[in-house]
């Protein structure tokens, strides 16, 4: 405004001395404090805004898998529940509520203006009940109690039990009594886990070795068949082979069912039988039992026990139950290595753009409008790159390789359709301005007068880039690959086009040849939120994992990063030592 | 309507005989328990539909716990992409929760000469929910169409916008109806169109949400709010309205009884297409995949994921028009 009100009045060309008196005398916005204060202001409001939400992450994140006590409700009608109680909140009981509370709590909740409050319990028992979560108002709460026998079970299948230790059989002989606790039948448990990993190792090992075996064995016949001809001499040949082959595999895999059934037989002898507060039975097969304990009773220790417990399963295992339960270690190996592939794309080509952009490259109208169009890419909606991706590498390019390299896996899809390669190499599209604009900015901050030195010396314009420019723009062009790493990792919705899936059982690097695997479908950390918050059946349960989830990317994000970042610093000691 | 006609009349045929127990949704006894067979390897794709996504995943997972070297992927955006993914040839799966459309079946037919072969996988009710503590005791279709459809193909005579014109009082009393829907990928949207708003268009106020799961979580925040999601997605916040087929009709539960009955208005099978040749056997291991489908630890996975199982007569059927054995 001030300005704006100098230039008019010098224009108008009268009174000189308004514009000298504006110039010195103490006007706000010519101190600028106002404006510090704004800017300030500003700054600290950002602070305060990501502070919240990282709390709020926090926060929810690490106490999802701290355990929460059972209460057991006796409602005024004489039923029980059984839960955690998972949040309580205030509400207007309507006219039909209020019609079927008791005359004497009427006075209680007209006291407060018509409102009263419930708490929402975790009652678990699905399987039995087709429901695990249930509001209790207090005026139909005749009493509450906290049971130390109550047992909380984590299961492999149906989510949690809440109940009490009926009976226990263990290896065909039923336990004492004074033995039914989780504590008197962690040995038993233990040995039964240890024998369910023994099955799993049999059927996912072994057997999967041999299904592998199989599998590749018919894919040769059927390149065969492509090749010579379904009646050629050669593809009869192979067929004799493969089915020779066959039968050795067949016994192979005969004698490891046989195992695995003889394990699960002796599996099964193993159970323990609970007893739901309404009074159902239910029996579980030990092994199927992940975890048991008596929250109410636990100790500190305990407690904190069952804690990291539930982080390293978390941690460590792959998800079960369409993703609502068990760990996310795809999910985080999916992330991370579509992030490390994305920067070994996008470096290289990002900074010999920059390179030949502001090295080599004639500066006239052409550069310019390269430039511009590699920021304005930066601005394209990421849907977009997904779309192109999906499009152009998956069908197109992708369909291709299928067509010359994999004709006899058709018409499964090899690389023709969304898989960890495709996703990297979209993402590396949409993170390669980033890293241009960095790059182009780091070289430009290379003194003439070190070129020059170097050019003077005889060194040629590419030993000098190689020599003396790329090291000095080494730090900020390690910034660059910085932004676009934490940008891509971040980015689901192109992902979900080109090859984020919900369950992808194989990680994109294992046990068999050629090892890593990049045309394989991948989970995703990212999607993996958006999957669990807005597509599991049960949004209740969901919503704790959510935060666990956001948690968990947001700490591998900053750690990616400060590894670059550590990187980029000792870059810059190196070349501090040696300015001129 | 035809379509659905055939539909309920084909469920309630089937579940002849059929007892359901009055708890936890019990799993037809007469269908086969499943028993592994060896050699069975490969990739499965599956691409469709996001109500069926968690139940292809539980599928899947079971079906992995038996064949650990086969690799399943499910993606789940709505049931319009599952056609062109078989069409394609992306996928082997295309889950999809109402019956492809005449358009698409033409379209796969053209590229294989052939129609794709359907599995009835799932029973699903439809449900109108509200928030928990909406006293509301019944809609009929009309006036679920009143609420939903600026067409009004129904036939009810007025718009319904707020809650006192369905005689809901008290906090409801003159509280504009807030609506909640899917988004038009999805096939609980196009059902939704095709049965309770007779073909008619949607309000534009409907709040599109990109999953069943937002849908219900929309309404649970949101005390004036309706919205439609399958059964299998209620959560302790929200209720389940009891609907009847014509105004002053029977009001019934959104239960498997009623679903299989023939007598709740909004239920529908869960499909999943695929491609199989007439005239080429079915590779093992989506023939495989199939049977565990409509086996009793299949059919256990859709009570585990809230849907209801289907009859052992409906596997017979399309286990037949497969020439699976």
């Amino acid at each position: 405004m001030t300005a704006v009100n100098i230039d008019t009045a010098a224009s108008t060309g009268k009174a000189k001395s308004s514009v000298y008196r504006r110039a010195h005398a103490a006007d706000l916005s010519a101190v600028g404090e106002p404006f510090q204060w704004v800017l300030g202001g500003a700054l600290a409001m950002g602070c305060v805004l990501i502070a919240g939400l990282l709390l709020l992450v926090f926060w929810n994140g690490l106490v999802t898998f701290w355990p929460k006590p059972i209460e057991v409700v006796r409602l005024t009608d004489g039923a029980m529940v059984a839960g955690e109680p998972f949040r309580t909140e205030s509400f207007r009981v309507t006219a039909d509520q209020l019609a079927k509370v008791p005359a004497d709590k009427r006075a209680a909740i007209a006291t407060d203006d018509g409102f009263a409050d419930r708490t929402l319990y975790r009652t678990g028992n699905y399987d039995i009940y087709n429901d695990d979560f249930r509001w209790v108002p207090d005026y139909e709460v005749a009493s509450v109690e906290r049971p130390a026998d109550m047992v909380y079970v984590e299961r492999l299948e149906w989510g949690p039990l809440i109940g009490r230790i009926k009976s226990a059989i263990v290896n065909g002989t039923a336990v004492p009594a004074d033995r039914l606790t989780p504590a008197g039948l962690a040995a038993a448990h233990d040995a039964a886990r240890a024998r369910w990993a023994q099955i799993q190792h049999i059927e996912r090992d072994l057997i999967g070795d041999v299904n592998h075996t199989i599998e590749k064995a018919r894919l040769r016949v059927r390149s065969v068949e492509l090749s010579s001809g379904a009646d050629s001499p050669a593809y009869r040949a192979a067929q004799q082979r493969f089915s020779d082959e066959n039968v050795k595999l067949q016994e192979r895999f005969q004698a490891l069912t046989k195992q695995a059934q003889a394990l699960r037989a002796e599996d099964a002898k193993d159970t323990v039988t609970f007893a739901e507060i309404g009074g159902k039975e239910k029996a579980v097969n030990l092994s199927a039992v992940v975890r048991f304990f008596q929250p109410n009773e636990l100790s500190i220790f305990g407690k904190i026990g069952v804690y990291l417990g539930r982080w390293w399963e978390f941690l460590s295992t792959e998800p079960r139950e369409a993703n609502t339960e068990g760990g996310i270690l795809p999910a985080i190996f999916g992330t991370v290595a579509m992030t490390l592939l994305l920067v070994i794309f996008v470096a290289p080509f990002g900074v010999i753009t920059a390179l030949y952009l502001r090295e080599y490259a004639k500066q006239g109208r052409l550069v310019a409008v390269v430039r511009i169009s590699v920021n304005n890419l930066a601005g394209v909606p990421s849907i977009v790159y997904g779309v192109f991706g999906l499009g152009f590498f998956a069908y197109i390019v992708g369909g291709s390789i299928d067509q010359v390299f994999f004709p006899e896996r058709l018409p499964s899809p090899t690389f023709g359709t969304g898989g960890l390669f495709w996703a990297a190499l979209t993402l590396a599209l949409l993170t390669v301005p980033v890293v241009i604009v960095a790059t182009e900015e780091a070289l430009a901050a290379v003194p003439r007068s070190m070129r020059e030195g170097s050019l003077a010396c005889g060194a040629s314009k590419w030993q000098t880039i190689r020599r003396i420019v790329l090291p000095r723009a080494m730090p900020g062009i390690m910034t660059g690959i910085i932004l676009a790493m934490a940008r891509g990792a971040g980015e689901v919705a192109p992902l979900m086009l080109v090859g984020v899936v919900k369950l992808a059982p194989e990680l994109p690097i294992d046990g068999y040849f050629p090892y890593i695997h990049l045309e394989r479908s991948f989970m995703h950390l990212g999607f993996h939120i958006y999957d669990v918050g807005f597509q599991s059946r049960n949004s209740e349960a969901g919503k704790p994992m959510v935060f666990v989830t956001t948690l968990l990317l947001i700490l591998l994000i900053v750690v990616m990063n400060a590894a670059a970042i550590y990187i980029r610093n000792r870059l810059r000691r190196q070349f501090a030592g040696s300015q001129f | 309507m035809i379509n659905r006609t055939i539909v309920l009349t084909a469920a309630a045929v089937a579940t002849f005989g059929f007892a359901a127990s009055a708890q936890a949704q019990g799993v037809d006894p007469k269908l086969a328990k499943y028993t592994p067979v060896s050699g069975i390897s490969g990739n499965l794709k599956s691409i469709g539909s996001d109500t069926l996504n968690n139940l292809m995943t539980l599928w899947a997972e079971g079906f992995n716990k038996m064949y650990p070297n086969v690799k399943i992927e499910i993606e789940g955006k709505g049931s319009s992409t599952a056609p062109p993914a078989l069409v394609a040839g992306t996928a082997q799966f295309g889950p999809m929760s109402r019956p492809m459309k005449g358009a698409e079946i033409d379209a796969f037919e053209k590229k294989y000469g052939y129609k794709p072969a359907v599995i009835r996988s799932a029973v699903d009710a439809l449900a109108v929910f509200v928030h928990k503590d909406n006293p509301i005791k019944c809609l009929s279709l009309q006036q679920v169409d009143a609420i939903f459809s600026k067409t009004r193909k129904g036939g009810n005579d007025k718009d319904i916008g707020n809650w006192s014109q369905l005689g809901v009082e008290g906090e409801w009393a003159n509280k504009p109806i807030s609506l909640y829907g899917r988004n038009s990928a999805s096939g609980t949207y196009g059902y939704f169109k095709e049965v309770a708003l007779f073909n008619g268009d949607y309000k534009d106020a409907v709040k599109e949400q990109p999953g069943s799961s937002t849908v219900v979580q929309g309404i649970a925040s949101d005390k004036f709010a309706i919205g439609y999601s399958g059964i299998g997605y209620k959560t302790a916040d929200v209720k389940a309205v009891p609907l009847s087929a014509k105004a002053g009709g029977k009001c019934v539960e959104a239960t498997a009884e009623m679903a299989y009955a023939g007598e709740f208005p909004l239920a529908r099978f869960l499909y999943i297409y695929t491609n199989i040749n007439p005239n080429q056997p079915v590779e093992p291991v989506r023939a495989e995949f199939i049977k565990f489908i409509y086996s009793q630890e299949g059919q256990a996975a859709t009570v585990k994921d809230g849907y209801f199982p289907v009859t052992s007569a409906i596997a017979e059927d399309d286990l037949k028009a497969m020439k699976i054995k």
